[in-house]
């Protein structure tokens, strides 16, 4: 008697403690996976750390209310270790076994292509600041929506200001990655030249973390170029300026990278030899960029730094956006039913530290690139629809940099 | 001249190619490991050129010898403690615990020094001079001096020593060897020592002209791979010849065919060479 007594008692307990977690547990669970360890780990900490400071920030601030009901945001976030095969079996996982409310991206369009199939088939939608390939977008998904700038417009604002330039240019050397990132870059960089009536004279596509570019800098070298438009991902953009040097490759007058110039990391791997490296971000963490739960993107940056210790770019600000979009979504839903959200998602329309989110009806934001430049170290914006400060043009060949 | 210009490209990798892979040639050869974290060694080995140079800013070059002395006692404690548990056993035993070695050594990496990009950045870093109109990359070149000189001594060490005989004696005939005073284990710990010094050379010579992550090391193992087997494994200056066919192979290849096809090219010479020499490479593999 005495022992089913206290078996009562216990199995009472159980089910007041499980009561408890039920009513405490009024959350909503985001889930990703995302690169903490591997070859893109350097890039996926912006998204594991952006993810959290946003959740915490909307926690802080009372949550999300959901028809009058207050919920917390969980992260649920996995290591998907540089590997896309893994990553997709993570999501789904995520989806079936996790049972995640919605889901968040990984970085890097490779990723973000394989795993937002996963988000398309189990109906759950994903929202994504990792992937800007176009290829992504083009595939009627109606689930996955992203936050990075189209891909083929990376160079859009950089081939307008050279139009603006003195001396003019020309000629230009394109030389782009074989991953889908990159692919979409220089697919829509070959348009965009064509449209300004620049010649290609050298177009190029390498083996992503090969490492070598001794034979394109040779070749380049050898056309000579005005300019070199280059795409890729920051270890091989650290890769190509060192060969560059030491093989004193020079463009006549410009060279540029999609991916690499806004990261501290990039100007402190390099040191003196970032100077004059051009570069593009969808953001910068300005004060005019007012943001409902941070305040706006400097005090953003601020935080940031101050919790996890480095600078955020662009990465970290696009995945901010991604949470924020939940939110705005499932509020103005009422509900937490997928499809209802997914559509709230389609018509979502603000302004955050990170930009005016709004996505056309293929799932993608649409976003000016700002020209940039390192200037003796420091990073400085160049040049968005008009020159915002002078750029040092034409960039010095090697041999005659101090 | 845009064909020279490829070819002394190529050279100049190619040396670098050969000292990464010595190491392991070497490894492999004397003890049959074929050892998966040799990349991983050289990644320690850029790390540790790299903390002396901008830590207590020794020149990489000077800090060399430093950080082979240092990734010796690495490999030497490794063989000693670990290795030698499986040193004569299948060859699939050896393959699971280099690679599981391979992953702790990658991660551990990651925790101590994060997955930041490392450059050993000396102010000669990018220099460079020319030659009747071909451009010389100063650290490259020193690089290939250094995998030559390395080269040389490792042929010198084999050949000219007591040392050397007994290695070479112990990857001929064990019992042999055994009968005549050599202590395997040991030998064993000194000869996986010495593939680990070389290992941390390729390390801080790599750094100077790329850069150091944790995750370097995968590729390079591979790359080491595919040089070792088309070197063969008994003689270090055919380990470098082999580093150099590698070397010019990619580079005007990366040229003629398109540098996506690096990778293509240096393991379908692989393949070629397999059919083409089986009888050397079963012999030696």
């Amino acid at each position: 008697m005495k022992r089913l007594l206290a078996m009562a008692g216990a199995t009472a307990l159980l089910l007041g403690l499980s009561g408890a977690a039920m009513a405490q547990g009024k959350t909503i669970t985001l889930g990703a996976a995302v690169q903490l360890t591997g070859s893109l780990a350097n890039t996926g900490r912006y998204y594991r750390d952006a993810y959290q400071l946003a959740i915490d920030a909307i926690n802080a601030k009372g949550g999300v209310k959901v028809k009058g009901e207050s919920y917390k945001l969980a992260l649920d976030l996995l290591d998907n270790e540089s590997d896309v095969n893994l990553g997709v079996r993570q999501y789904v996982q995520l989806v079936t076994r996790d049972k995640v409310n919605f889901l968040l991206g990984p970085f890097n369009s490779n990723d973000a292509l394989d795993d937002s199939s996963v988000a398309e088939k189990y109906e759950v939608p994903m929202v994504e600041g990792g992937g800007a390939s176009g290829q992504i977008f083009a595939r009627g998904y109606k689930y996955i929506f992203g936050t990075l700038p189209p891909a083929d417009e990376y160079y859009r604002s950089t081939v307008e200001m050279l139009g603006k330039l003195d001396p003019k240019v020309r000629t230009v050397a394109l030389v782009a990655a074989d991953d889908s990132f990159d692919v979409s870059v220089a697919k829509g960089t070959r348009k965009l030249l064509e449209k300004a009536g620049l010649k290609v004279v050298v177009d190029e596509q390498y083996r992503e973390n090969s490492g070598d570019f001794s034979s394109i800098l040779s070749l380049i070298k050898s056309r000579q170029p005005d300019a070199i438009l280059w795409s890729g991902h920051e270890p091989e953009a650290l890769n190509f300026i060192r060969q560059a040097k030491s093989l004193n490759a020079n463009p006549k007058y410009f060279y540029s990278f999609t991916v690499g110039v806004p990261t501290a990391d990039f100007r402190t791997a390099l040191g003196k030899d970032a100077d004059y490296a051009f570069g593009m971000t969808p953001w910068l963490p300005s004060e005019r960029l007012t943001d409902e739960w941070f305040g706006n993107a400097a005090a953003f940056a601020t935080l940031y730094r101050q919790k996890y210790g480095y600078d955020p770019d662009y990465h970290a600000a696009s995945a901010v956006a991604d949470v924020e979009t939940f939110v705005k979504a499932i509020e103005a839903a009422g509900t937490l039913d997928p499809k209802t959200v997914r559509d709230a998602i389609a018509k979502v329309d603000f302004h955050c530290l990170y930009a005016h989110v709004k996505y056309a009806a293929n799932g993608q934001i649409d976003l000016p690139q700002t020209v940039i430049q390192i200037q003796d170290g420091k990073l400085v914006a160049i040049y968005a629809e008009s020159l915002i400060n002078k750029p040092l043009y034409p960039i010095p060949p090697w041999d005659k940099r101090g | 001249m845009l064909f020279a210009q490829i070819l002394v490209n190529g050279v100049l990798l190619g040396g670098l190619y050969g000292l990464m892979a010595l190491g392991m040639a070497l490894v492999w050869g004397v003890l049959n490991i074929v050892n998966l974290a040799h990349g991983a060694l050289i990644m320690l080995g850029g790390y540790a050129v790299y903390f002396l140079f901008t830590g207590a800013g020794i020149d990489p070059f000077a800090a060399l010898p430093i950080a082979m002395a240092g990734m010796f006692c690495v490999g030497y404690l490794l063989q000693r403690f670990l290795l030698n548990l499986i040193v004569r056993s299948a060859l699939l035993n050896t393959l699971l615990i280099t690679f599981g070695l391979d992953v702790v050594l990658t991660y551990l990496a990651q925790l101590a020094f994060s997955a930041d990009f490392r450059t050993i950045n000396p102010s000669y870093a990018g220099a460079n001079f020319t030659l009747g109109g071909i451009t010389v990359p100063l650290a490259r070149l020193a690089a290939f001096a250094v995998a030559l000189l390395l080269a040389g001594l490792v042929w010198l060490l084999l050949n000219r020593t007591r040392l050397g005989r007994a290695i070479r004696a112990t990857a001929q005939n064990l019992v042999a060897a055994r009968l005549y005073g050599v202590d395997p284990r040991q030998l064993y710990a000194i000869t996986f020592g010495i593939g680990a010094a070389l290992a941390g050379a390729a390390g801080g010579l790599y750094g100077v002209v790329a850069q150091i992550t944790p995750y370097i090391g995968t590729s390079l193992t591979a790359k080491s791979f595919v040089i070792a087997i088309i070197g063969g494994l008994d003689n270090p200056l055919s380990v470098v010849l082999g580093g150099l066919v590698i070397g010019i192979a990619e580079s005007a290849g990366s040229l003629y065919l398109g540098p996506t096809f690096t990778d293509v090219i240096s393991f379908g010479l692989l393949v070629l060479i397999l059919v083409a020499r089986p009888a050397r490479s079963l012999r030696t593999a």
